[in-house]
Protein backbone atom coordinates (compact mmCIF):
# COMPACT_ATOMS: atom_id res chain seq x y z
CA UNK A 1 0.00 0.00 0.00
CA UNK A 2 1.60 3.31 -0.75
CA UNK A 3 1.33 6.58 0.80
CA UNK A 4 -1.48 7.72 -1.61
CA UNK A 5 -3.51 4.76 -1.28
CA UNK A 6 -3.25 4.99 2.39
CA UNK A 7 -4.63 8.84 2.55
CA UNK A 8 -7.01 7.88 0.56
CA UNK A 9 -8.73 5.60 2.69
CA UNK A 10 -7.67 7.79 5.92
CA UNK A 11 -8.32 11.07 4.63
CA UNK A 12 -12.55 10.77 4.87
CA UNK A 13 -11.78 9.34 8.52
CA UNK A 14 -9.37 11.87 10.44
CA UNK A 15 -11.38 14.13 11.00
CA UNK A 16 -13.81 11.50 12.42
CA UNK A 17 -10.80 10.20 14.64
CA UNK A 18 -9.83 13.91 15.72
CA UNK A 19 -13.58 14.40 17.04
CA UNK A 20 -13.76 11.41 18.97
CA UNK A 21 -9.65 11.94 20.47
CA UNK A 22 -11.05 15.52 21.00
CA UNK A 23 -14.08 14.63 22.64
CA UNK A 24 -12.32 12.24 25.17
CA UNK A 25 -8.98 14.15 25.75
CA UNK A 26 -10.83 17.65 25.50
CA UNK A 27 -8.17 19.45 24.34
CA UNK A 28 -7.12 20.19 20.33
CA UNK A 29 -3.65 20.01 20.69
CA UNK A 30 -3.71 16.36 22.33
CA UNK A 31 -5.93 15.20 20.31
CA UNK A 32 -4.24 16.46 17.41
CA UNK A 33 -1.15 14.51 18.45
CA UNK A 34 -3.29 11.34 19.73
CA UNK A 35 -4.71 11.34 16.12
CA UNK A 36 -1.26 11.67 14.41
CA UNK A 37 0.20 8.68 16.86
CA UNK A 38 -2.63 6.54 15.15
CA UNK A 39 -2.31 6.97 11.70
CA UNK A 40 1.48 6.51 12.67
CA UNK A 41 0.46 3.36 13.61
CA UNK A 42 -1.79 2.75 11.03
CA UNK A 43 1.07 3.96 8.52
CA UNK A 44 3.28 1.43 9.81
CA UNK A 45 0.82 -1.38 9.93
CA UNK A 46 0.29 -0.71 6.38
CA UNK A 47 0.82 -4.30 4.98
CA UNK A 48 -1.06 -6.09 7.58
CA UNK A 49 -4.61 -2.87 7.00
CA UNK A 50 -6.11 -4.82 4.13
CA UNK A 51 -7.05 -8.34 6.35
CA UNK A 52 -9.09 -5.95 8.17
CA UNK A 53 -12.58 -5.69 7.34
CA UNK A 54 -12.75 -2.28 7.79
CA UNK A 55 -9.97 0.24 8.38
CA UNK A 56 -12.20 2.66 9.56
CA UNK A 57 -13.31 0.88 12.14
CA UNK A 58 -9.66 0.06 13.39
CA UNK A 59 -8.82 3.25 13.54
CA UNK A 60 -11.62 4.42 15.54
CA UNK A 61 -10.90 1.60 17.97
CA UNK A 62 -7.40 2.75 17.92
CA UNK A 63 -8.12 6.08 18.62
CA UNK A 64 -9.86 5.25 21.31
CA UNK A 65 -7.45 3.15 23.23
CA UNK A 66 -5.20 5.87 22.58
CA UNK A 67 -6.84 8.40 24.23
CA UNK A 68 -8.37 5.96 26.76
CA UNK A 69 -4.09 4.93 27.84
CA UNK A 70 -3.05 9.14 27.22
CA UNK A 71 -6.24 9.96 29.92
CA UNK A 72 -4.82 6.99 32.17
CA UNK A 73 -1.67 8.21 32.05
CA UNK A 74 -2.32 11.67 32.51
CA UNK A 75 -4.40 11.35 35.35
CA UNK A 76 -1.67 9.60 37.15
CA UNK A 77 0.70 11.99 36.11
CA UNK A 78 -1.03 14.80 37.26
CA UNK A 79 -4.73 14.24 38.22
CA UNK A 80 -4.90 17.43 39.97
CA UNK A 81 -5.28 20.00 36.97
CA UNK A 82 -8.48 17.26 36.60
CA UNK A 83 -10.42 20.59 36.85
CA UNK A 84 -8.85 22.61 34.15
CA UNK A 85 -9.70 20.37 32.02
CA UNK A 86 -12.73 21.36 31.02
CA UNK A 87 -11.73 25.06 31.08
CA UNK A 88 -9.24 24.42 28.82
CA UNK A 89 -11.30 22.33 26.42
CA UNK A 90 -13.61 25.56 26.32
CA UNK A 91 -11.16 27.81 26.00
CA UNK A 92 -9.85 26.02 22.41
CA UNK A 93 -12.96 27.10 21.00
CA UNK A 94 -13.56 30.83 19.60
CA UNK A 95 -14.81 33.78 21.79
CA UNK A 96 -18.42 33.40 19.89
CA UNK A 97 -19.32 30.45 20.32
CA UNK A 98 -18.11 30.24 24.13
CA UNK A 99 -20.47 32.98 24.68
CA UNK A 100 -22.84 31.40 22.67
CA UNK A 101 -22.68 27.91 24.20
CA UNK A 102 -20.99 28.67 27.85
CA UNK A 103 -23.10 27.79 29.83
CA UNK A 104 -25.31 24.81 28.05
CA UNK A 105 -22.39 23.67 26.08
CA UNK A 106 -19.61 23.86 29.37
CA UNK A 107 -22.25 21.55 31.17
CA UNK A 108 -22.93 19.04 29.42
CA UNK A 109 -19.33 18.99 28.11
CA UNK A 110 -18.51 18.27 32.01
CA UNK A 111 -21.56 16.00 32.02
CA UNK A 112 -19.95 13.74 28.83
CA UNK A 113 -16.55 13.84 30.44
CA UNK A 114 -18.42 11.96 34.09
CA UNK A 115 -19.77 9.60 31.50
CA UNK A 116 -18.16 5.71 31.70
CA UNK A 117 -16.10 5.15 28.49
CA UNK A 118 -18.19 2.89 26.82
CA UNK A 119 -21.04 5.27 27.04
CA UNK A 120 -19.00 8.31 25.77
CA UNK A 121 -17.86 6.34 22.73
CA UNK A 122 -21.52 5.09 21.80
CA UNK A 123 -23.04 7.95 22.35
CA UNK A 124 -20.43 10.01 20.48
CA UNK A 125 -20.21 7.58 17.71
CA UNK A 126 -24.07 7.55 17.30
CA UNK A 127 -25.21 11.35 17.78
CA UNK A 128 -21.83 12.94 16.52
CA UNK A 129 -20.89 10.33 13.89
CA UNK A 130 -24.20 9.00 13.09
CA UNK A 131 -22.86 5.15 13.34
CA UNK A 132 -25.45 3.21 12.33
CA UNK A 133 -26.09 0.17 15.07
CA UNK A 134 -23.96 -2.29 12.79
CA UNK A 135 -20.99 0.08 12.43
CA UNK A 136 -20.92 0.45 16.22
CA UNK A 137 -21.25 -2.88 16.76
CA UNK A 138 -18.03 -3.32 14.28
CA UNK A 139 -16.06 -0.72 16.18
CA UNK A 140 -16.73 -1.72 19.75
CA UNK A 141 -17.59 -5.65 19.68
CA UNK A 142 -20.62 -4.95 21.49
CA UNK A 143 -24.10 -6.54 20.94
CA UNK A 144 -26.24 -4.07 18.87
CA UNK A 145 -28.85 -4.78 22.19
CA UNK A 146 -25.56 -3.42 24.57
CA UNK A 147 -25.22 -0.57 22.68
CA UNK A 148 -29.15 0.28 22.62
CA UNK A 149 -28.20 -0.07 26.68
CA UNK A 150 -25.57 2.05 26.86
CA UNK A 151 -26.59 4.85 24.39
CA UNK A 152 -30.08 5.21 26.03
CA UNK A 153 -28.19 5.27 29.72
CA UNK A 154 -25.95 8.03 28.21
CA UNK A 155 -28.56 9.86 26.86
CA UNK A 156 -30.52 9.89 29.92
CA UNK A 157 -27.84 10.27 32.36
CA UNK A 158 -27.06 13.54 30.65
CA UNK A 159 -30.33 14.67 30.94
CA UNK A 160 -31.21 13.93 34.29
CA UNK A 161 -27.94 15.62 34.94
CA UNK A 162 -28.36 18.62 33.03
CA UNK A 163 -31.83 19.08 34.32
CA UNK A 164 -30.42 18.22 38.00
CA UNK A 165 -27.57 21.25 37.85
CA UNK A 166 -30.20 23.29 36.55
CA UNK A 167 -32.65 22.60 39.32
CA UNK A 168 -29.57 23.12 41.75
CA UNK A 169 -28.98 26.24 40.30
CA UNK A 170 -32.69 26.83 40.12
CA UNK A 171 -32.85 26.33 43.61
CA UNK A 172 -29.89 29.07 44.51
CA UNK B 1 -48.93 10.86 11.16
CA UNK B 2 -45.30 12.10 11.66
CA UNK B 3 -44.80 12.01 15.68
CA UNK B 4 -44.42 14.30 17.66
CA UNK B 5 -40.85 16.03 18.84
CA UNK B 6 -42.31 14.56 22.39
CA UNK B 7 -42.49 11.25 21.26
CA UNK B 8 -39.36 11.15 19.18
CA UNK B 9 -37.70 12.45 22.35
CA UNK B 10 -38.82 9.49 24.62
CA UNK B 11 -37.58 7.21 21.76
CA UNK B 12 -34.35 8.90 21.52
CA UNK B 13 -33.84 8.55 25.48
CA UNK B 14 -34.67 4.79 24.99
CA UNK B 15 -32.29 4.67 22.41
CA UNK B 16 -34.66 3.39 19.71
CA UNK B 17 -34.57 6.51 17.16
CA UNK B 18 -33.43 6.04 13.69
CA UNK B 19 -30.44 8.49 12.74
CA UNK B 20 -33.05 9.98 10.57
CA UNK B 21 -35.42 10.79 13.27
CA UNK B 22 -32.02 12.05 15.36
CA UNK B 23 -31.50 14.57 12.93
CA UNK B 24 -35.12 15.49 12.80
CA UNK B 25 -34.28 16.12 16.69
CA UNK B 26 -31.19 17.97 16.04
CA UNK B 27 -33.02 20.21 13.55
CA UNK B 28 -35.38 21.11 15.62
CA UNK B 29 -33.55 22.06 18.57
CA UNK B 30 -30.88 23.63 16.56
CA UNK B 31 -33.46 26.85 16.58
CA UNK B 32 -33.35 27.67 20.38
CA UNK B 33 -36.05 30.60 19.62
CA UNK B 34 -38.75 28.20 18.90
CA UNK B 35 -38.36 25.80 21.48
CA UNK B 36 -40.91 25.28 24.11
CA UNK B 37 -39.95 26.28 27.46
CA UNK B 38 -40.39 22.37 28.79
CA UNK B 39 -38.26 20.94 26.19
CA UNK B 40 -35.25 23.78 26.24
CA UNK B 41 -33.44 21.23 28.91
CA UNK B 42 -32.67 18.73 26.19
CA UNK B 43 -31.97 21.19 23.99
CA UNK B 44 -28.53 21.15 25.09
CA UNK B 45 -27.01 17.51 24.17
CA UNK B 46 -27.98 18.33 20.68
CA UNK B 47 -26.25 21.61 20.26
CA UNK B 48 -23.55 19.93 21.63
CA UNK B 49 -23.46 17.05 19.20
CA UNK B 50 -23.95 19.42 16.67
CA UNK B 51 -21.33 21.82 17.61
CA UNK B 52 -18.91 18.53 18.20
CA UNK B 53 -19.72 17.64 14.65
CA UNK B 54 -18.13 21.13 13.62
CA UNK B 55 -14.99 19.68 14.96
CA UNK B 56 -11.92 20.12 12.38
CA UNK B 57 -8.65 19.32 12.25
CA UNK B 58 -6.28 22.33 12.22
CA UNK B 59 -5.49 23.03 8.33
CA UNK B 60 -1.51 22.11 8.91
CA UNK B 61 -2.17 18.54 10.64
CA UNK B 62 -2.21 17.10 6.71
CA UNK B 63 1.12 18.14 5.90
CA UNK B 64 2.32 17.77 9.54
CA UNK B 65 1.41 14.12 9.08
CA UNK B 66 2.64 13.45 5.68
CA UNK B 67 6.30 14.85 7.18
CA UNK B 68 5.87 11.81 9.46
CA UNK B 69 4.56 9.75 7.40
CA UNK B 70 7.16 9.61 5.04
CA UNK B 71 10.00 9.05 6.66
CA UNK B 72 11.50 6.64 4.85
CA UNK B 73 11.34 8.75 1.06
CA UNK B 74 11.79 12.24 2.67
CA UNK B 75 14.04 11.68 5.73
CA UNK B 76 16.28 9.26 3.20
CA UNK B 77 16.66 12.27 0.50
CA UNK B 78 16.71 14.58 3.64
CA UNK B 79 19.50 12.64 5.15
CA UNK B 80 21.41 12.14 1.76
CA UNK B 81 20.84 15.58 1.10
CA UNK B 82 21.54 16.25 5.25
CA UNK B 83 25.26 14.20 4.04
CA UNK B 84 25.68 16.15 1.29
CA UNK B 85 25.41 19.32 2.79
CA UNK B 86 27.12 18.24 5.44
CA UNK B 87 29.77 16.08 2.97
CA UNK B 88 30.09 19.29 1.39
CA UNK B 89 30.86 21.56 4.89
CA UNK B 90 33.38 18.46 6.05
CA UNK B 91 35.11 18.66 2.39
CA UNK B 92 35.54 22.41 2.69
CA UNK B 93 36.48 21.93 6.56
CA UNK B 94 39.51 19.73 5.02
CA UNK B 95 39.68 21.34 1.87
CA UNK B 96 40.82 24.56 3.74
CA UNK B 97 43.26 22.37 6.46
CA UNK B 98 44.86 20.86 3.26
CA UNK B 99 45.12 24.25 1.61
CA UNK B 100 46.58 25.21 4.92
CA UNK B 101 48.99 22.46 5.57
CA UNK B 102 50.13 22.73 2.28
CA UNK B 103 50.67 26.56 2.45
CA UNK B 104 52.74 25.82 5.76
CA UNK B 105 54.79 22.93 4.17
CA UNK B 106 55.00 25.41 0.63
CA UNK B 107 56.59 28.28 3.03
CA UNK B 108 58.56 25.83 5.58
CA UNK B 109 60.34 24.53 2.47
CA UNK B 110 61.19 27.46 1.06
CA UNK B 111 62.01 29.48 4.02
CA UNK B 112 64.76 26.93 5.29
CA UNK B 113 66.39 27.40 1.77
CA UNK B 114 66.28 31.21 2.02
CA UNK B 115 67.57 30.77 5.69
CA UNK B 116 70.26 28.42 4.71
CA UNK B 117 71.31 30.73 2.04
CA UNK B 118 71.26 34.09 4.67
CA UNK B 119 73.33 31.46 7.17
CA UNK B 120 75.76 31.20 3.96
CA UNK B 121 76.14 34.35 3.31
CA UNK B 122 76.36 35.52 7.18
CA UNK B 123 78.87 32.62 7.82
CA UNK B 124 80.72 32.02 5.26
CA UNK B 125 81.21 35.10 3.61
CA UNK B 126 79.49 37.98 5.91
CA UNK B 127 77.78 40.10 3.69
CA UNK B 128 79.73 39.54 0.76
CA UNK B 129 77.65 37.61 -0.90
CA UNK B 130 74.44 40.06 -0.62
CA UNK B 131 77.26 43.05 -1.88
CA UNK B 132 78.07 41.03 -4.64
CA UNK B 133 75.24 40.29 -5.74
CA UNK B 134 73.67 43.73 -5.07
CA UNK B 135 76.02 45.65 -6.37
CA UNK B 136 77.32 43.48 -9.54
CA UNK B 137 77.32 45.76 -12.58
CA UNK B 138 74.47 43.77 -14.85
CA UNK B 139 72.30 43.99 -11.14
CA UNK B 140 72.08 47.81 -11.69
CA UNK B 141 68.87 47.70 -13.57
CA UNK B 142 67.47 45.52 -10.97
CA UNK B 143 68.33 46.91 -7.51
CA UNK B 144 67.12 50.57 -6.34
CA UNK B 145 69.53 53.02 -5.21
CA UNK B 146 68.60 52.21 -1.55
CA UNK B 147 68.99 48.56 -2.21
CA UNK B 148 72.96 49.70 -3.20
CA UNK B 149 73.03 51.70 -0.50
CA UNK B 150 72.12 49.27 1.81
CA UNK B 151 74.45 46.72 0.39
CA UNK B 152 77.03 49.07 0.63
CA UNK B 153 76.68 49.88 3.99
CA UNK B 154 76.49 46.12 4.69
CA UNK B 155 80.33 46.49 3.91
CA UNK B 156 80.68 48.04 7.10
CA UNK B 157 79.90 44.34 8.95
CA UNK B 158 83.30 43.05 7.14
CA UNK B 159 86.40 43.46 9.06
CA UNK B 160 88.32 43.50 5.92
CA UNK B 161 86.79 43.32 2.09
CA UNK B 162 88.77 40.91 -0.43
CA UNK B 163 90.03 42.56 -3.90
CA UNK B 164 86.83 41.89 -5.36
CA UNK B 165 84.65 43.67 -2.94
CA UNK B 166 87.05 46.55 -2.92
CA UNK B 167 86.54 46.58 -7.04
CA UNK B 168 82.87 46.49 -6.91
CA UNK B 169 82.97 49.40 -4.43
CA UNK B 170 85.34 50.88 -6.63
CA UNK B 171 83.39 50.51 -9.58
CA UNK B 172 80.17 51.94 -7.81
CA UNK B 173 81.96 54.85 -6.87
CA UNK B 174 82.99 55.95 -10.15
CA UNK B 175 79.79 54.75 -11.92
CA UNK B 176 76.88 54.54 -10.02
CA UNK B 177 73.96 56.39 -11.65
CA UNK B 178 72.94 57.73 -7.83
CA UNK B 179 74.93 60.21 -5.75
CA UNK B 180 73.68 58.94 -2.76
CA UNK B 181 75.07 55.60 -3.87
CA UNK B 182 78.64 56.77 -4.80
CA UNK B 183 78.98 58.70 -1.56
CA UNK B 184 78.44 55.53 0.47
CA UNK B 185 80.74 53.92 -1.47
CA UNK B 186 83.14 56.28 -1.27
CA UNK B 187 82.82 56.24 2.91
CA UNK B 188 83.09 52.42 2.64
CA UNK B 189 85.99 52.84 1.00
CA UNK B 190 87.93 54.69 3.13
CA UNK B 191 87.36 52.36 5.71
CA UNK B 192 89.27 50.07 3.63
CA UNK B 193 92.29 52.21 3.00
CA UNK B 194 94.89 49.58 3.44
CA UNK B 195 93.29 47.50 0.68
CA UNK B 196 95.30 47.40 -2.34
CA UNK B 197 94.03 50.11 -4.86
CA UNK B 198 91.90 51.81 -2.73
CA UNK B 199 94.00 54.68 -2.08
CA UNK B 200 94.85 54.70 -5.81
CA UNK B 201 91.36 54.83 -7.10
CA UNK B 202 90.20 57.49 -4.79
CA UNK B 203 92.96 59.78 -6.05
CA UNK B 204 91.54 58.49 -9.55
CA UNK B 205 88.24 58.80 -8.55
CA UNK B 206 88.62 62.57 -7.58
CA UNK B 207 89.66 63.42 -11.18
CA UNK B 208 86.37 61.63 -12.85
CA UNK B 209 83.96 63.13 -10.38
CA UNK B 210 81.60 65.65 -10.95
CA UNK B 211 79.18 65.96 -8.82
CA UNK B 212 80.27 68.47 -6.27
CA UNK B 213 79.05 66.34 -3.14
CA UNK B 214 81.57 63.53 -4.03
CA UNK B 215 84.12 65.46 -4.68
CA UNK B 216 84.07 67.19 -1.20
CA UNK B 217 83.80 64.31 0.17
CA UNK B 218 86.52 62.76 -1.80
CA UNK B 219 88.69 65.71 -0.59
CA UNK B 220 87.83 65.09 2.78
CA UNK B 221 88.53 61.33 2.59
CA UNK B 222 91.98 61.68 1.10
CA UNK B 223 92.70 64.32 3.77
CA UNK B 224 91.52 61.81 6.35
CA UNK B 225 93.49 59.17 5.08
CA UNK B 226 96.63 61.40 4.52
CA UNK B 227 96.83 60.21 0.91
CA UNK B 228 99.65 62.72 -0.27
CA UNK B 229 99.76 61.65 -3.74
CA UNK B 230 96.20 63.10 -3.58
CA UNK B 231 97.59 66.59 -3.52
CA UNK B 232 98.20 67.44 -6.99
CA UNK B 233 95.14 66.35 -8.24
CA UNK B 234 93.51 68.53 -5.73
CA UNK B 235 95.61 71.53 -6.73
CA UNK B 236 94.56 70.77 -10.17
CA UNK B 237 90.87 70.45 -8.84
CA UNK B 238 91.15 74.14 -7.23
CA UNK B 239 92.51 75.57 -10.12
CA UNK B 240 89.82 74.28 -12.64
CA UNK B 241 87.37 76.97 -13.19
CA UNK B 242 84.42 74.82 -13.82
CA UNK B 243 84.24 73.58 -10.40
CA UNK B 244 82.06 75.19 -7.76
CA UNK B 245 83.60 77.73 -5.94
CA UNK B 246 83.49 75.68 -2.45
CA UNK B 247 84.78 72.66 -3.82
CA UNK B 248 87.53 74.45 -5.20
CA UNK B 249 88.48 76.35 -1.68
CA UNK B 250 87.72 72.56 -0.30
CA UNK B 251 90.64 71.19 -2.42
CA UNK B 252 93.02 73.49 -2.00
CA UNK B 253 92.42 73.41 1.79
CA UNK B 254 92.46 69.82 1.42
CA UNK B 255 96.11 69.95 -0.66
CA UNK B 256 97.23 72.55 1.96
CA UNK B 257 97.03 69.97 4.38
CA UNK B 258 98.04 67.39 2.75
CA UNK B 259 101.46 68.67 1.74
CA UNK B 260 101.92 69.57 5.73
CA UNK B 261 101.16 66.15 6.28
CA UNK B 262 104.10 65.15 3.82
CA UNK B 263 107.02 67.95 4.87
CA UNK B 264 105.81 66.96 8.42
CA UNK B 265 106.79 63.30 7.25
CA UNK B 266 109.44 63.86 5.71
Amino acid sequence: MDLQAFKQQILPIQNRLFRLATMFLRNREDAEDALQDVLMRLWSNRQQLNTYQSVEALAVQMTKNLCLDRLKSHARQKNVDKADLGSVAASQLSPYRQLELADSADRMRQLIDQLPNVQKLVLHLRDVEEYSFEEIEQVTGLSINAIRVALSRARQRLRDGYLKLNDYEADY
Amino acid sequence: MKPTIDQLLARYYEGETTLDEENQLRAYFQHTESIPDHLLPHASLFQYVTSARAGQLSPDFTTRLDQKLVPQPVRAMGRVRQLTTWGMRLAAGVALLLIGFAGGQFYSRQSPDAAESVELATTGHPAGESIRKTLAFDAVAQTSASDRIHAINQSAELDRADREITQLLINTLNFDANVNVRLAACQALVRFEQEEGVREALIQSLRIQKDPNVQLTLIDALVAIKEKRAAADMQRLARNQQVLDIVRLKAEEGAGALSQVARSTS
